[in-house]
């Protein structure tokens, strides 16, 4: 047995697999190369022609846009294949009373937030905008679906950050064109039928149906909830969290517009109903809509009349009636490790949980980053990044789902037994219940202190938070700079209305946007 | 607000239009749309950049008349002062563009148009566009040949751009520059040649270049800047006169 890692395997053809096998390829030469020296690093990706892909996870973060440049698609290419649309936060309605305006998430922190906490001065506002609308552009720039730049801007750049809404089976298809085409990924269409393994554990290979058997120096599973690898052959335990976010079935629509050129919303909508909430993903060509549900609280039908009455009420009688649906279902929950002797699990194969702040492809460009930045040359080298892979991507889907039950439990809503147990502090992970004690004294700002694996940032605490109605107690005690911060703030609110009033006249629609971008695409600088 | 219309002798047979230099007749602009095969005069005169359309993101080469919106150092007292004036200022109030087709496969041939909301248009002033019989005054046949080589001209010049693009010849450029009384003026959102990467270029890139007639051109832009020296001299003295009037 060889020790160094020169062979790669992927297991898994849909976004994970191949994005993962994208973000490493863009790091190794693939192929030989005039270097005598070097050795290049063989990529495989087996996809298994009779699994198809789950097909959701159509919401990026702003992350996607480096990640895509890394590794070398245009944002005029990625437009145009994937349906893409600009994605610039999430607008919650219905979190917090049942009827309720609701408040958005944008991806922008609030003005000036380094220098000072405008959440104290807005709290003390006396005729107040939302929280989103006081301290930033982005909440006003996406009620008027709005695009987040312009033609002129070039690819990837912004005025306004922004992340996309894509079709997750057209963005795989477009990752696996550029592995095969650009990047000299080996791409292997069989069923993996087997696994032979050395004496010590590691695998050594993946026996195959119609291909023959596939050695590799280390193995990465994104082979979706099957989890094949680490889960069914590993037995690495799942460590379930429906406790803590009860959510465990979705159903999915994808409905057209009612008319082509309806406008195209700039953030997911999400909007809670008595047992979850339901998402709506506009692409230009059509919406997802899906409702999440707890099945301890809700059963199919009732999930499926939510959803149908949702897309009656906000596309038309008609698009709700004849919907085709599609059911998921799902643990809340990750694997107790992810890295296990030589095999690597990205993607659903490592966990999942519901896509309330669309978690998911973030954390497989997390986590294939770390594999491609750090991979090992030799094998005696991989256990100390089994140790560090796994610490850190536990401390992110702990922090993930502390965040997303954030956004559970100021609800006040009393229509269901979900959003009262929701709150109960029997579901609530004890370091989120310290936050929010802690809170109740100092609102969240910079000044905690921030992890440098945190994937929200202090400022998305902010805007759940306030979004959701709480007010930390005012402090009593009198500040010697008071009125100069209070100045201060005035000041940022005022700019922040007349940088607002700019973008609002700037900026162009989401549609024409896109609808420019088909015909004369982005510039490159 | 501009008004175009396709120009017919039928419909408007009596129109004249007033070609002379004016602020109030809309040269007081800072920068002007230009194209490679005049560049050797407008590098003579004025600094030549690149900026994008607002339209389509699609760059265009400008030729730069002035440190502020709405600023044209080269109007004096109603009067072009350098020796060259630029087509496409002269070519107001006309424009030649094709009509949209309702047929996208069918190219349609260049139109002459007029802007009748111009200042310029006019019944009793200037040259007159048809004669009585309804032909077409010298005055016209000249503007149209010239409209004519304009439009050639923009088509060359959007050409040049893609190629320019294609080579990664253009880079962002920011210009600072102070005049004399201390005021520093930054112009932002202009793109120049990118000269290292041309240094850098291979011969058969120069070659296609120099075939397609891009490479004078691009050696003109580059020389243009030293016009700068000149808008600054000329903003430099405007400011003088305008202190000394106070």
């Amino acid at each position: 047995m060889t020790d160094s890692i020169n062979q790669i395997v992927i297991v898994g053809g849909g976004s994970a697999g191949w994005l993962t096998a994208a973000i490493i390829a863009a790091e190794y030469e693939t192929q030989p190369t005039a270097d005598p020296v070097g050795i290049p690093l063989a990529i495989t990706l087996i996809e298994s022609p009779s699994i198809s892909t789950i097909g959701v996870g159509e919401g990026t973060w702003p992350s996607m846009r480096t990640t895509l440049q890394k590794i070398g698609i245009t944002e005029t290419e990625f437009i145009s294949r994937c349906d893409a649309s600009f994605k610039q936060g999430t607008a919650f309605r219905n979190w917090h009373h049942s009827d309720d305006s609701g408040y958005v998430h944008p991806f922008t922190p609030p003005l000036g937030y380094e220098e000072l906490d405008l959440a104290g001065h807005w709290l003390s506002h006396p005729h107040r905008p939302p929280f989103a609308e006081a301290v930033g552009t982005q909440a006003a720039v996406s009620k008027s679906h709005l695009a987040p730049k312009q033609i002129t801007t070039p690819e990837y750049a912004f005025n306004v950050n922004y992340g996309y809404h894509l079709n997750a089976g057209k963005f795989a298809q477009l990752l696996q064109e550029h592995c095969v085409q650009r990047l000299g990924v080996h791409h292997v269409r069989a069923n993996v039928i087997g696994i032979t393994s050395h004496e010590n554990g590691d695998i050594k290979a993946l026996q195959t149906d119609t291909a023959n058997s596939i050695p590799g120096d280390l193995f990465i599973d994104c082979s979706g909830m099957n989890s094949l690898l680490l889960g069914t052959h590993y037995n690495i335990p799942f460590h379930n969290v429906d406790h803590i976010l009860f959510n465990n079935s979705a159903i999915a629509a994808q409905i057209d517009y009612q008319n082509p050129t309806d406008p195209i919303e700039s953030c997911t909508l999400s909007t809670a109903h008595s047992a979850g909430w339901i998402w709506d993903i506009g692409l230009p060509t059509r919406r997802g809509i899906g409702c999440v549900y707890s099945d301890q609280f809700m059963n199919r039908d009732q999930a499926a009349a939510k959803l149908k009455s949702y897309i009656a009420s906000t596309v038309s009688p008609d698009a709700g009636n004849s919907a085709a649906l599609r059911e998921i279902r799902f643990n809340p929950g990750y694997r107790q490790k992810f890295w296990h002797r030589n095999c690597v699990a990205v993607g659903m194969a490592a966990g999942f949980i519901e896509p309330l702040e669309a978690s998911a492809l973030v954390m497989v460009e997390l986590s294939a980053n770390m594999i491609a930045t750090q991979l090992p040359a030799d094998r005696s080298a991989m256990q100390r990044l089994e140790q560090q892979f796994n610490a850190k991507f536990e401390y992110r889907w702990h922090h993930i789902i502390e965040f997303l039950k954030l956004h559970y439990v100021l609800n006040e809503r009393s229509d269901s037994d979900y959003w009262v147990q929701n709150r109960a502090a029997s579901s609530i992970p004890d370091g989120l219940q310290t936050a929010l004690k802690n809170w109740q004294h100092r609102g969240p700002w910079h000044h905690e202190t921030q992890h440098a694996d945190d994937l929200f940032p202090s400022a998305s605490y902010q805007y759940v938070l306030y979004g959701m109605g709480f007010a930390p107690q005012p402090d009593p005690r009198l500040k010697r700079r008071a009125k100069d911060q209070a100045h201060r703030a005035m000041a940022l609110f005022k700019e922040n209305e007349e940088m607002t009033r700019q973008l609002l006249a700037a900026l162009p629609d989401n549609r024409s946007l896109i609808d420019k971008v088909g015909l004369h695409g982005f510039p490159k600088i | 607000m501009s008004n175009y219309t396709i120009l017919r002798p039928d419909h408007h047979q009596n129109l004249c239009v007033d070609m002379s230099r004016s602020a109030a007749l809309g040269d007081e602009v800072s920068q002007v749309l230009t194209y490679p095969l005049e560049f050797r005069d407008i590098q003579s005169c004025y600094p030549i950049f690149f900026t994008k359309d607002s339209e389509t993101g699609a760059f265009m080469p400008v030729a730069l008349l002035g440190l502020n919106t709405g600023q044209n150092l080269f109007m004096i007292n109603d009067a072009w002062d350098a020796h060259y004036i630029p087509k496409l200022i002269e070519r107001n109030p006309f424009l030649i563009a094709r009509p949209a087709n309702a047929n996208p496969n069918q190219t349609s041939q260049p139109k002459l148009s007029i802007d009748l909301d111009s200042p310029r248009v006019t019944e009793d002033r200037g040259e007159a566009l048809f004669d009585s019989a309804g032909a077409p005054t010298d005055f016209l046949e000249n503007i149209i040949a010239m409209m004519q080589r304009i439009h050639q001209g923009l088509e060359h010049g959007a050409q040049l751009s893609q190629a320019l693009v294609a080579h990664e010849l253009l880079e962002p450029m920011t210009v600072n520059l102070t005049l004399a009384d201390g005021e520093s003026k930054v112009l932002e959102g202009f793109y120049a040649i990118a000269e290292e990467t041309l240094f850098n270029l291979s011969g058969e890139a120069l070659q296609t270049l120099n075939q397609a007639g891009f490479l004078q051109p691009i050696y003109m832009a580059i020389a243009s800047f030293s016009r700068l020296n000149d808008l600054m001299a000329r903003s430099n003295s405007a400011k003088q006169q305008r202190a000394e009037s106070l």
